[in-house]
């Protein structure tokens, strides 16, 4: 379980990145939403010994990941969300280089391990290729290979579908399924249906704090019954704003759509529908929103 | 984890093909230099080996220099990889330790440099091997040099700079930041080098050099061929403590770069400014935004194109002037100007008054080198600007003409340099109004600057090519790198000085106050146009190879430029090249079909010719020239012309009769009519000027004849340099009695150079002067070879503004068809060596001893030293009036004349005095060495010394002319400034001689037998003489110099010798000096004489009782640098004195006496009345001392 308590940071341009977040993790996949600027990164890269908060701690179970750094990277694989490879490298090479640094240091070990991530990631194929040379899918994929070196028990993987097409990122979440149990895998992003369809428990952070925390389907569940659609014109939205909570709107074949709450029918036009996470999402970011303009 | 990553980044660098590259271009570079007999780098010349460890190790020291460009980019390479590649976070979040990780990474960058300084050291080793190399030049082979260099300067040196260029570089995780470490060091190096010229703070710049060639060179800056050849400097005192001092400092800074490197994304912050919004943006509902956008109109006219090109200048510039690294870079360049302000111009350790064309020069020469840095580092910056932070993406898909960023990027440079040299002047007028001199000229420093600028935009321009061409930042910096060296080192270091075909060179327009530029600046104008017509060419290619999006192979790119190649690109590359070619043949003919263009290679190989036609003609007999008649007319502005027609009355006076004449004509003076006796020409060599003439009736012993001729001097264009030129200017024409004809063959055109004789098949015997004792040889002086005493009689018109000036006295003075002429007229026979001198001059007369006329013709501006000069006139006549022989003129005229030159010197009654060596000298600091006086005393003394005496045409001659003028001076200082204060000029002499003993060419020789050595004649002579005078007493001395001027004075030949002059000594003194004649005249003795310490405790009675530690030692050295010991029999003197009164002064002696002390170390102790505060062994450096500053030592007091 990792168990993050209070933890606050702001950079020296003024900016608060995080305020009091406060998390439990168990093992399994985590997903922690919210929109750019929300403080995922910060928290991603807090957690990964990359940064060092202004208060807060945070413990894997009884080992306390702040207090020394080299210990937790023994057991830490971290897939940032904007990287670099050195291109006139083969994938082959770069992965037993970081191999050697995570301290697989036995070279037959090392061997075999690395053929396995690169099978793993399918990326055999192309594992004596530069990687100047491959696409962003192939990237990701030996981005999260480099992660996965040396069995880590804390996981963490930082907006890793944005950017790739639907197959690639098909590709991709299937990968991080096959993560073992026993490891704590955090998974941030933006992407809502990345956490419907991957994780067991997830939180949504806006502007630094947590705004919700627990089971997506429990979260789902909680909003049974109230949400609302209906499909209007351009130019009404202003009025239907002005009248009820919308908590999102969407183009669909060019007409807007909008999903309002209400725990009963709002108006005649409107139709039931089952809510899903993305609702879940927008509504408690424009709770938070409407709170802070109040 | 650290071998890992060691092992990896190893891999990396090693990979690059900028690696190999490197590793190519710096090993060629070094064979190259090493391999041919064209360049003498490292010192390698006269009697120093090629391969002399000192060489090698200097050549490798070279190295150090060019491989400061070339660490920022393997050094910081290493440093910012994962920052640049973006791959940091995968590396810090490996257990790997921040020790392994920068450990690793530095230690993988600085083998890589290791690599390439051993790439470097093999190409000189493999240079030095080839077979075409002259053997004799090369001694034995051996690695001593290449470990010394390399373990004690260029490693160590690399190390520091490496370490220096890694702290910044993981610190700021800036590249930008580290080039600027580079440009400190740069400035640093210079710093230092300037500080050296200076005696005084010699220390201080062996220490601060973070390079150790200086502490180097001050090391062995007195050190003989024999010992170059030889030995290398021992590793103890200043070598060692630079050494160990800056590899500490590399040490501190590695172990900074540890302490305050980050792992996290800022890096190390410094506290900002909070912005003004603290939370991310609200989120807006999607709708909200706004439907239609305002309509704009997009133009593709020219006018647009222009506007376009003003907005980007108006950017790039912003950016460039506003960034800190431009900021610095001015202020390093600025410490650079003030430095050369503060030490440049000086003689004799004085300063001249900062007028406007020498802070003019100064300002171009201290920021020449930051410039050429600064336009490499920011064409590269400029052009990749957009790439780095990937804008470029965009902008480049936008449709903006090709050629618009790349003259926008052009005009930023030239603003950039602009700025430089506007601040600079600004600088430069603040030091004139300093140091309160207040004619500032600013038309001459706007045409100055004007002119300077020009081959600084040239050079931006091609470097703007070879960025755009090479595509590839570092890749355009090295070939840039390259450029530079080649242009300013290689070619000159090869001789190839035509600068048709240097890129971006002209001729150098000299500026003198007199004449202003005259007529120079028109080929340097040209050749301007030229360059800059080929700089047009390139900029209309590199805007075809523009790259605009991914660039792509070179395929895909000549095609895209092809494809470019529209009618407007077409036309402006015709224009250009056309330009070039037509301005090209314009100066081809200039300089080379209306003027001769002779590079300095031709130049020794018609001198080598020479020797090879006519050297057997050195003992034909030739008639003498006994009387000149001249007609001369100036013509010095306009259609500028010298008209003379020569009347010479020749003699006979061998016992045999002459049937041939052999005529030396000058250069350049077309002979226009001839007429002597019936004649048939043998030969006429117009190349060289030497034409055989035979009489049909031989003249008969005794006999005379008249030898009437016209010559004219009519320059028509211009040439390739300004050399050669200079004598016939607008206000200051001013040239000798050598353009003139010259009878027989001319022995001192001849190359002395040992080395230079064998490479023109000359024979290795190196004719620098007839041996001592040569009897044949006294049949001429040393000043000519075809006459002896003549009378001379002359008309010389100039321009009606000029006053024109030759040896005599004025006869008549008038005016007619607008010219001015004057009649001069010598009442008694004068040697045949005289001047003509033409310039808008004012006059100051005064009058010395037995009513002399003295004289100044001077430039209006330049009053402030008249005075002196004439006061120094007067002591001068008075002294050597009263010591030795009456002045044999009625008058003493000194003349300014532009200093293109800078000397002095003497003509019967007549001293022409260069601008730049007395006439701006700055006075005004007492406590520095008054050598406006020291000079006019020693020109005046040369009238008894060369004017009345004069040597035979054989060794030691120049010492009774030299030395003795010199000598004399020094006496007139001392009746100046006492005997107590002389030290200042003996040591400044006695340093001077030292360092003149490394640069000897040929062989040193003693004093009696000097062959025209000016560091021996001048410098040696003056202490020598100096030294004579005290120990046998200044009477007795000026008692047998005046017997000598009697008995030789205005000899007939066979003329005197040195040999006869020490005879007058050895009759004239006590034998007991027999030993110090020797050891002063005939030998090369070196003494070595210190005080290792001296304390002083105070007696009882109130008297002081002085103990000193002292060293004493006496060695003769040889021609080659040799050494033997030998016995200190010689008394020196003793001495201790109060604390000095003021800057630039000594104390007064205590007590001072001779004494004889044993060899080696040895205790005194002395009793005086006053407080000591210094004590010394030959305290006034009397005696030729291998270091002169250890003579004297602070008395500490117990």
């Amino acid at each position: 379980m990792l168990a993050i308590r209070d933890l606050s940071k702001t950079y020296a341009n003024g900016v608060k990145a995080l305020r009091g977040v406060s998390l439990d993790i168990p093992n399994g996949m985590f997903g922690l939403l919210g929109p750019n600027g929300a403080g995922k990164s910060s928290l991603m890269r807090t957690i990964a010994t990359l940064q060092d908060p202004d208060q807060g701690s945070i413990k894997l179970d009884t080992m306390d990941l702040l207090a020394d750094k080299r210990a937790t990277r023994r057991l830490l694989g971290y897939l940032p969300q904007e990287f670099g490879v050195y291109p006139k490298v083969s994938a082959e090479a770069m992965l037993d280089h970081f191999a050697v640094l995570k301290g697989v240091t036995a070279k037959k070990e090392r061997r075999e391990l690395v053929a396995a991530l690169l099978r793993q990631v399918n990326l055999w194929d192309a594992r004596k290729r530069k990687l100047g040379t491959y696409s962003g899918g192939m990237r990701q994929r030996f981005g999260i290979a480099q992660a996965l070196i040396g069995d880590p028990r804390l996981v963490i993987v930082d907006e890793p579908t944005a950017g790739l097409d639907p197959e690639e990122r098909n590709r991709f979440l299937n990968l991080l399924a096959e993560i073992g149990e026993r490891v704590v895998v955090i998974l941030s992003t933006h992407i809502v249906e990345d956490v419907t369809d991957l994780c067991q428990r997830m939180a949504i952070i806006g502007q630094g704090e947590v705004l919700l925390s627990g089971e997506p389907l429990e979260a789902i569940r909680s909003l049974d019954g109230r949400v609302w659609r209906r499909t209007i014109d351009k130019h009404e939205l202003d009025g239907y704003r002005a009248r009820m909570t919308i908590l999102s709107t969407r183009l669909m074949a060019g007409r807007t759509q909008i999903h309002v709450l209400a725990d009963s029918l709002p108006e005649p036009g409107f139709e039931a529908v089952a809510p899903d996470l993305e609702d879940v999402y927008f509504g408690r970011l424009r709770a938070q929103a409407t709170a802070k303009a109040a | 984890m650290f071998l890992e990553i060691f092992r990896f980044e190893l891999r990396q660098q090693l990979r690059a093909p900028l690696f190999w590259i490197a590793v190519a271009l710096f090993g060629s570079v070094a064979f190259s230099l090493s391999s041919t007999d064209a360049v003498i780098a490292g010192g390698a010349s006269g009697n120093v080996l090629r391969n002399a460890p000192m060489v090698i190790a200097r050549m490798l020291t070279i190295f150090g220099f060019a491989g400061i460009i070339l660490l920022p980019v393997f050094i910081c390479g290493a440093a910012l990889r994962d920052f640049e590649q973006r791959t940091a976070e995968l590396y810090f979040t490996t257990p790997v330790t921040r020790g392994a990780y920068l450990g690793g990474r530095f230690a993988a960058g600085y083998l890589v440099v290791v690599l390439i300084a051993l790439a470097w050291a093999l190409g000189i080793a493999l240079g030095g091997s080839m077979p075409w190399i002259d053997p004799a030049r090369i001694g034995p082979s051996g690695t001593q040099g290449y470990l010394w260099g390399l373990a004690v300067i260029v490693l160590p040196d690399m190390l520091i700079l490496s370490a220096l260029l890694f702290l910044l570089a993981t610190v700021t995780r800036s590249l930008l930041a580290a080039y600027i470490g580079v440009i400190v060091f740069v400035v640093l190096a210079l710093v230092s080098r300037s500080l050296i010229s200076d005696v005084n703070h010699l220390t201080i710049a062996a220490i601060l050099d973070p390079f150790g060639t200086r502490t180097v060179s001050v090391t062995v800056r007195y050190w003989a061929a024999d010992q170059l050849n030889h030995q290398l400097p021992a590793v103890t005192g200043l070598l060692l403590f630079n050494r160990l001092l800056w590899g500490s400092i590399a040490l501190v800074l590695l172990g900074a770069a540890f302490a305050l490197f980050r792992v996290n994304r800022e890096g190390l912050q410094l506290p900002q400014r909070k912005s003004r919004r603290a939370d991310p943006p609200q989120l807006r509902p999607v709708a909200d935004t706004a439907s239609a956008l305002p309509k704009a109109e997009l133009s593709d006219s020219l006018a647009a194109h222009l506007a376009q090109l003003r907005a980007l200048i108006v950017f790039d510039t912003n950016a460039v002037l506003r960034g800190v690294p431009f900021l610095i870079m001015l202020g390093l360049a600025l410490v650079n100007l003030l430095t050369v302000l503060s030490l440049s111009g000086q003689i004799y350790g004085t300063a001249v008054y900062p007028v406007s064309h020498w802070t003019l020069e100064a300002v171009r020469g201290g920021f020449q080198w930051v410039l050429f840095i600064v336009i490499a580092f920011y064409a590269g910056e400029l052009v990749w600007r957009d790439r780095s932070v990937g804008s470029a993406a965009v902008s480049d898909a936008f449709p903006v003409p090709d050629w618009v960023p790349l003259i926008a990027k052009l005009c930023s440079l030239v603003a950039v340099i602009v700025v430089f040299l506007l601040v600079g002047a600004a600088v430069g007028i603040g030091w004139q109004l300093a140091h309160g001199y207040t004619h500032i000229e600013p038309g001459l420093y706007a045409a100055s600057l004007a002119i300077d600028v020009v081959p600084f935009v040239l050079l931006a321009i091609m470097a703007l090519f070879l960025q755009v061409l090479s595509n590839n930042k570092f890749l355009g910096y090295l070939l840039t790198i390259v450029w530079l060296v080649v242009s300013l080192i290689a070619f000159g270091l090869l001789h190839w000085e035509n600068n048709l075909y240097n890129y971006g060179s002209a001729p150098n327009a000299p500026y003198s106050d007199m004449a202003g530029f005259a007529h120079f600046l028109k080929a340097t104008l040209w050749f301007d146009f030229y360059w800059a017509c080929a700089a047009a060419a390139l900029l209309v290619v590199a805007s075809l190879f523009w790259v605009r999006g991914t660039g792509g192979s070179w395929r895909e790119r000549l095609r895209e430029a092809r494809a470019r190649l529209r009618v407007p690109a077409q036309i402006a590359l015709t224009v250009s090249l056309l330009a070039f070619v037509a301005s090209g043949a314009w100066i081809y003919y200039n300089t080379s079909v209306l003027n001769t263009y002779r590079s300095s290679e031709q130049q020794k190989q018609d001198s080598a010719e020479y020797e090879k036609r006519y050297a057997k003609y050195k003992d034909l007999p030739q008639p003498r020239i006994t009387a000149v008649k001249a007609d001369v007319d100036i013509y010095p502005y306009g259609e500028r012309k010298l008209d003379m027609r020569v009347h010479y009355t020749l003699v006979n006076k061998h016992a045999e009769p002459i049937s041939e004449l052999h005529v030396n004509f000058a250069e350049g003076f077309t002979v226009k009519s001839l007429d002597f006796a019936p004649h048939d020409t043998v030969s006429e060599d117009k190349q060289l000027g030497y034409t055989i003439y035979k009489l049909k009736t031989p003249l008969a012993p005794g006999a005379s004849m008249n030898f009437d001729f016209a010559l004219e001097y009519a320059p028509k264009g211009f040439r390739n340099e300004a050399g050669g030129d200079t004598f016939l200017v607008d206000n200051g024409t001013f040239f000798n009695s050598g353009v003139l004809p010259h009878f027989g063959y001319q022995s001192g055109e001849q190359i002395t150079d040992r080395n230079d004789r064998r490479k023109y098949g000359l024979s290795a015997e190196v004719p620098r002067m007839p041996k001592l004792g040569d009897e044949k040889a006294r049949a001429n002086t040393y000043i000519s070879n075809d006459a002896d005493w003549i009378s001379f009689d002359t008309t010389v018109s100039t321009v009606d503004d000029q006053i024109a000036m030759a040896p005599g006295y004025l006869q008549k003075a008038w005016t007619a068809n607008g010219r001015h002429y004057f009649h001069y007229t010598m009442d008694q026979p004068m040697l045949n060596f005289f001047s003509y001198l033409s310039a808008r001059y004012v006059v100051r007369h005064a009058t010395g001893p037995n009513g002399v006329a003295i004289e100044v013709y001077y430039n209006p501006a330049h009053a402030w030293n008249v005075d002196r000069m004439i006061q120094s006139a007067q002591d001068s006549l008075a002294y050597y009036d009263a010591h030795y022989t009456p002045y044999q003129f009625r008058q003493l005229r000194i003349l300014e004349f532009p200093d293109y030159a800078s000397f002095a010197q003497a003509f019967a009654n007549t001293i022409p005095f260069s601008e730049s060596i007395g006439f701006i000298a700055d006075l005004r600091d007492k406590s520095k060495i008054d050598y406006v006086y020291y000079v006019t005393a020693h020109e005046t003394a040369h009238q008894w010394w060369a004017h009345r005496v004069i040597g035979a045409n054989m060794q030691g001659s120049t010492m009774l002319s030299e030395s003795l003028a010199q000598y004399s001076a020094l006496m007139v200082m001392k009746q100046k400034y006492g005997a107590e204060q002389m030290r200042k000029f003996l040591k400044y002499e006695l340093d001077n001689y030292l360092n003149g003993r490394a640069t000897e060419d040929v062989q040193e020789e003693p004093l009696a037998k000097v062959e025209n050595q000016q560091y021996i004649h001048y410098r040696k002579g003056s202490v020598v003489f100096y030294a004579l005078q005290d120990y046998i007493g200044e009477n007795l001395f000026d008692s047998i110099l005046k017997q000598f001027l009697l008995d030789k004075g205005f000899q007939q030949p066979p003329y005197t010798t040195s040999q006869e002059f020490m005879d007058y000594l050895v009759k004239g003194t006590d034998p007991k000096w027999k030993g110090l004649l020797d050891d002063l005249f005939w030998k090369i003795t070196l003494f070595d004489n210190r005080v290792v310490d001296a304390s002083a405790k105070k007696l009882a009675d109130g008297k002081y009782e002085v103990t000193m530690k002292v060293h004493t030692g006496k060695v003769w050295v040889d021609g080659t640098g040799k050494e033997t010991e030998a016995n200190t029999d010689i008394p020196l003197d003793i001495g201790v004195f109060t604390a000095s009164p003021g800057a630039g002064l000594d104390g007064k002696p205590l007590y001072l006496e001779k004494r004889v002390l044993p060899k080696g170390d040895s205790t005194i102790t002395v009793t005086v009345d006053g407080k000591p505060a210094e004590a010394g062994i030959d305290p006034y450096n009397k005696l030729i001392d291998r270091v002169s500053s250890d003579n004297r030592h602070a008395v500490t007091l117990q």
